[in-house]
């Protein structure tokens, strides 16, 4: 089967003097689904936004949106609308008058025809009421809501967001995730998303694009950028990660998987990529992943529990590996259950990992801890 | 009570010196102005002859519509040239140029207003430069007189007073956020939808306060109206003038000066009001 296409980016690069914003990006946005960019700050994702909006033009690469060209197409023209970060509402007009602003603007419509596609609009984003008010008038919610039916109204091929949810506070930020990816799913339009909030992107995602100075690192669905991150890169700033530095592959088990050894501990993980042994690692072990067992049992690691930090559903335990030759620390996350052992900081434990189907553990190249800070 | 005064002390501490400065230089000299205006000035009664001799002469009323006609005019003319010029100093240009241009603008303001008068006069006299480069070109062959002419007030005018048109309007464009330009070029809209829907709405308070500034001080200007305009310039200020100081007709001048006022006063308000806005929102 193959799938349409919406929106498709080949070989995109901006470059301003020496610097490279934008680095040889080519990804394809599939029609009605929900894709996001992801990426820290100044990665280069809201480049990559607005030269497809229009507002930047491209150094090289070619911009397809429903199969034609837009290179070149001035932003007024292009079947896209974009959702400022800062939203952009128009202050000196009413809800309706934003509204209607894309339609008035195509014209060959009347007052009445344009003030029912509008309250039509305003009744899919559940906002209904208010088209008299003035933009400071209302709550963040609802100008969130605001700038997004001023958008759909002129149907556009791709709704872009610019991180639009950043503004909100975290109670409604929550709230309007799950409603914009509901909306979403009820109007079909294909939506893309700009955020460097993961929690964000893996939650209301089809697919998320990596993106890290400039350059994709990978494009795939929430779960599988999750368990079978492609590079360092997502392996270290998506999701919560224990990381371990420079250990040694000490054998290859299967086409994805090997055998690492850290001071002594031999652990199973899956390669991010191609590796053979003798090769120096770092080891990424999600937290949530490992079995924590109270006293000392086989198979698996002892240690001691250096910290516990409650947190409600769950507790964050922070244990010494004594089986080591170097100093080892590792995060488990223990979620609170009827079973869950009682432990206190001292207690010896046992862990164990990569024991079920699912990556826990992903290993790739060592390289110097980078300066890309997790956000 | 006694509460309320305490709250208050420190406020009226900071408004005092402002309230002496609008008592001493505003408010006591038109309340004298306003009570000679009603005196007759050789017979000391109380009389509205003063006024009744403005609305009966042909001459003065003229020269009062010419003022106001080319006061508002000459607003119009400046707000044409400063908003674009506003616009893209805020806008368009980068941070080094923004500055230079800007500097070019307050530049010619460190002098006064009579030396600017001058600077024009040398420019424009027969014997002056322009005159001198056009014969130089070939394109006249005698000397030509700029000034004196109605069109060259008008520049004098501009010249004067563009500074407090540009900065209001600069003020009002930078707290326009960029997004917003993008916003109504990103639903289909061009650059005159969006001026007319997005940016000139916005900087409305600018525009009136910008325009109101420049009004007043056209309306009021002596200096270089008669430099620029010779002696028959005609403006109504060389009225109030002649009558303070050629013919010693104070009371004459105080009701020229009452009504000038008024216009004015009633001018801006009923541009206000047509545009809406409120004279707090505008400042």
């Amino acid at each position: 089967m193959t799938q349409e296409i919406d929106v498709s980016v080949v070989n995109l690069t901006k470059r301003w003097g020496d610097f490279t914003a934008v680095n040889n990006v080519s990804f394809d946005v599939p029609k009605g689904s929900f894709f996001s960019v992801l990426g820290p700050s100044a990665s280069g994702k809201s480049t990559v936004l607005r030269m497809i909006a229009g507002f930047e033009p491209p150094t090289a690469g070619e911009m397809y949106i429903g199969g034609k060209r837009i290179n070149g197409l001035p932003a007024n023209k292009r079947p896209c609308n974009l959702v400022f970060q800062r939203l952009a509402l128009f202050p000196m007009m009413n809800v309706i008058d934003n509204v209607t602003f894309g339609l008035r603007r195509r014209g060959g419509l009347s007052k009445t025809e344009m003030e029912k596609m509008a309250n039509d609009v305003l009744a899919r984003v559940d906002l209904k009421g208010l088209n008299e008010r003035k933009i400071n008038q209302i709550s963040g919610g609802q100008q969130q809501r605001v700038a997004i039916a001023r958008s759909l109204i002129l149907d556009p091929t791709v709704l872009l967001l610019d991180e639009p949810l950043s503004a909100l506070d975290l109670k409604l930020r929550q709230e309007m995730k799950l409603e914009l990816k509901r909306l979403q799913a009820r109007m079909g339009t294909t939506f893309m998303y700009i955020t460097h909030d993961q929690t964000i992107a893996l939650a209301m995602s089809d697919t998320i694009a990596v993106i890290n100075f400039g350059k994709l690192e990978q494009v795939a669905p929430p779960d599988v950028l999750y368990r079978e991150p492609a590079t360092h890169f997502v392996a270290s700033f998506v999701g919560e990660n224990n990381r371990w530095d420079n250990g040694k592959v000490v054998k290859i088990v299967n086409d994805t998987t090997c055998q690492v050894d850290f001071g002594g501990i031999l652990s199973n993980a899956r390669m991010g990529e191609k590796l053979s042994p003798g090769d120096v690692i770092d080891l990424f072990i999600r937290p949530e992943m490992i079995l924590l067992k109270p006293g000392v049992s086989k198979p698996g690691s002892t240690g001691e529990i250096k910290e516990i930090n409650f947190d409600g559903s769950h507790s964050l335990i922070v244990v010494t590996l004594t089986e080591s030759k170097v100093p080892l620390e590792i995060n488990v996350k223990l979620q609170h259950t009827e079973e869950t052992p009682e432990v206190s900081v001292g207690d010896t434990v046992t862990l164990s990992w990569g024991r079920s189907l699912r990556p826990a553990a992903n290993a790739f190249l060592h390289i110097d801890r980078p300066s890309d800070g997790e956000e | 009570m006694l509460e309320k005064i305490k709250k208050y002390r420190r406020l009226w501490g900071v408004l005092i010196p402002y309230l002496i400065w609008i008592g001493v230089l505003f408010v006591i000299p038109h309340i004298k102005l306003f009570g000679l205006s009603f005196i007759d000035y050789r017979s000391d009664e109380i009389t509205l002859g003063n006024y009744s001799k403005f609305f009966s002469s042909p001459l003065y009323r003229r020269v009062f519509l010419r003022t106001g006609i080319f006061a508002i005019a000459t607003t119009m003319l400046t707000l044409a040239i400063s908003f674009p010029t506003a616009f893209i100093i805020t806008k368009i240009l980068g941070k080094t140029m923004k500055s230079v241009v800007l500097l070019a603008v307050i530049l010619p303001y460190w002098i006064s207003e009579l030396i600017r008068a001058f600077a024009w006069m040398v420019l424009l006299r027969e014997t002056g430069v322009v005159s001198y480069m056009l014969q130089v070109a070939g394109i006249t062959s005698e000397n030509v007189e700029f000034l004196y002419h109605n069109g060259t007030i008008m520049v004098g005018l501009i010249y004067t007073s563009m500074l407090f048109m540009i900065i209001p309007i600069m003020n009002s464009l930078d707290s326009l956020d960029d997004s917003l330009i993008e916003a109504a070029y990103d639903l289909g809209g061009n650059f005159w939808s969006t001026m007319k829907e997005v940016i000139i709405p916005h900087s409305g308070p600018g525009i009136m306060v910008g325009s109101t500034m420049v009004f007043m001080l056209n309306l009021g200007n002596y200096v270089t109206v008669t430099l620029l305009g010779g002696k028959n310039s005609l403006w109504f200020t060389e009225n109030i003038y002649n009558q303070f100081i050629v013919r010693f007709n104070q009371n004459q001048g105080a009701a020229f000066g009452v009504i000038l006022l008024t216009f004015s006063v009633l001018l801006v308000w009923l541009s206000l009001k047509v545009t809406k806005q409120d004279m707090a929102g505008a400042m």
